[in-house]
């Protein structure tokens, strides 16, 4: 037995080793893109690692904490206009826009929490698609952000492709190890209750408002991060691409095909999704449908997703969130 | 001696279906309180009320000499209430160890390491170490209805209230059942049990009372209440109206 026990000790301690090798590999190759790929692909992947942080959020949103969002797209115009804003109407630095972008975005997420948060399953779902469609509206007629003409972000020019491609690839990178940080806390075995029975979680003490409130707020403030980059990426901003549900669309996209309530789903599911928009890139009209029809057939073939099905079918455990016994 | 929880002119209707009508009785501290009544009778309905997830239409519910019908649903766990659900609702994507460590953390207020300690223990004493590392999903009914105790004991509740721990399982699965509760009194817990018929636990319980009609028609010692008239009418299907 103990020869077993210590044997299998062994293994994992040299998977965890393997583990630490791999992810050392993938982010220095990840980490030095610019310098060695091309421009194309930079931008292929400075697009994954901010789709990858809008879905890592969304997932620990609706998979986790039950919080069906249909406006995170109010949180990324939010941080794309503070960007603009500051830097072109005040003439401040970057670094102030996504300083004042984030304490805004935190701050209308808990003025927002007030009322959505008494709403639940699709009600919440629609209010938040609500907020996000009337700040759109406000924006258009606000003289401050110029009505619906908006701004070019000339600041944008000023940084070099591999510094924004750095930090994309550090909010990407960061959104996995907030959440993986989140699960493998003392919350995180709550968060995972509530995902799996949320009435039952409550019966047994779980927070539900609380913990409900600190998700939202941590993914409004990543959210908003991402809104900054995603608008210095397309150096102009106006209400209608800020506030767009296409936001949202799309990180649904990516977390239902991913798979739900896992980490690594939304990795995989950035990954296919921006590599399928660029494919789709020349067929503007049906884009979406054809979107659509491939997140149908994956929901029929994989209901969990593509990662909720490779997990569960080889008990994969990539990010060592399972609590382990100690002897 | 105070009585450790108090009902008292419990009701509860659901639109026409008056479920209960004026339900009392005491659950002493230590003791063993079993509460039968057939199909229907709101044996469910009355853990429900007790843990908070449902209101009742009027009536007072006391523990340990305050009122908790205004406590939340989750205060109430973190005040001493542990339950288990008829249909097993453990957490299923998640190991059985991790069950039972989540309880303990919610509703215990542990950190994880103490979590952790509990959830060894509390497996081992159910005797689900060996699949402590096996989905909550994937086990089978015996051993879901041992993991909703598990999960019910992690924070040391003053009161557990099992509803309907043996029912579907098989004899000798039932006398495995009957030394968990029976060891769970050695230990000093409180315990409302609530099983279909009254034979199960005829020797695990202090006293039983029988739901029937919305009232508590009787409540004594086990053996007086299996001879009794009034379970003789509920079951045998003599029931006035
Ligand atoms: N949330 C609810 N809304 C409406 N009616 C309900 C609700 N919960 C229970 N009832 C009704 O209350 C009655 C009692 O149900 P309950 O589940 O408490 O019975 P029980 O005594 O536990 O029976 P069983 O032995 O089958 O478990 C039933 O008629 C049921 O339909
Ligand atoms: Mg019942």
């Amino acid at each position: 037995m103990s020869i077993i026990e210590a044997k299998l000790n062994g293994i994992a301690s040299q998977t965890g080793k393997v583990k630490i090798i791999v992810a050392a590999i993938i982010l220095i190759i990840m980490g030095t893109l610019p310098f060695w790929g091309s421009g194309y692909m930079t931008n292929v992947f400075l697009l994954i690692f901010l789709y990858m942080s809008i879905g890592m959020m969304w997932n620990l949103l609706s998979g986790y904490a039950g919080l069906t969002s249909l406006g995170q797209q109010a949180f990324i115009g939010i941080g794309g206009y503070s960007v603009a804003v500051l830097t072109q109407v005040y003439g401040l630095s970057l670094i102030w826009g996504f300083a004042v972008g984030s304490v805004v975005g935190v701050v209308f997420a808990l003025v927002i929490s007030m009322p959505i948060f008494k709403m639940n399953g699709a009600y919440f779902t629609i209010g938040t698609w609500i907020i996000a469609e009337a700040l759109y509206i406000f924006f258009v007629k606000w003289e401050f952000v110029n009505y619906g003409i908006g701004y070019p972000i000339t600041a944008a020019y000023g940084i070099p492709m591999w510094g924004l491609y750095l930090a994309s690839f550090i909010v990407g990178i960061g959104s996995i190890v907030i959440v993986t940080l989140l699960l493998k806390s003392r919350l995180g075995l709550t968060l995972m209750a509530m995902r799996d029975d949320s009435g039952a979680a409550e019966v047994r003490g779980v927070k539900l408002y609380r913990t409900k409130l600190i998700c939202y707020l941590i993914a409004a403030f990543w959210v908003t991060i991402t809104g900054c980059l995603l608008f210095l990426n397309q150096a102009y901003i106006v209400p209608s691409s800020a506030f767009t549900i296409d936001w949202t669309i799309a990180c649904v996209f990516i977390v239902i095909i991913g798979g739900i309530g896992t980490i690594e789903g939304p990795i995989v599911g950035a990954v296919i999704y921006v590599f399928l928009r660029q494919i789709l890139y020349g067929f503007p009209g049906i884009s979406n449908i054809i979107l659509g029809i491939i997140a149908i057939i994956i929901i029929i073939v994989a209901p969990k997703g593509i990662m909720g099905y490779l997990n569960n079918k080889f008990n994969l455990d990539i990010f060592s969130i399972r609590r382990r016994i100690k002897r | 001696m105070d009585p450790i929880l108090k009902v008292e002119d419990l009701a509860i209707s659901f639109g026409n279906n008056n479920v209960l009508k004026n339900v009392n009785f005491e659950l002493y501290d230590n003791e063993i309180l079993g509460i039968i009544g057939p199909n229907g009778a709101g044996k469910t309905v009355l853990l429900n009320i007790l843990t908070g997830t449902l209101k009742p239409t009027s009536g007072r519910v006391t523990f340990m000499g305050k009122d908790i019908l205004g406590v939340r649903i989750d205060e109430r766990a973190r005040l001493g209430f542990g339950r288990t659900f008829q249909v097993p609702r453990s957490f299923e994507n998640m190991t059985a160890y991790e069950n039972v460590m989540a309880s303990a953390i919610c509703g215990g207020q542990t950190t994880q390491r103490e979590a952790a300690k509990r959830a060894e223990e509390i497996l081992e004493f159910i005797g689900l170490e060996d699949k402590a590392l096996v989905l909550a999903g994937s086990l089978k009914l015996l051993d879901k209805k041992r993991l909703e105790i598990g999960i019910a004991l992690a924070p040391h509740p003053k009161v557990l209230m099992f509803d309907e721990v043996a029912g579907g399982l098989t004899e000798s699965e039932i006398s495995n059942i009957l030394d968990i509760v029976k060891s769970l009194k050695i230990h000093g817990y409180s315990i409302i049990w609530i099983e279909h018929v009254i034979q199960t636990m005829l020797n695990g319980t202090d006293r039983v009372l029988l739901l029937a009609d919305g009232y508590d028609i009787i409540c004594d010692l086990p053996q007086i209440v299996l001879d009794s008239n009034e379970v003789e009418k509920v079951y045998l299907g003599v029931r006035k109206k």
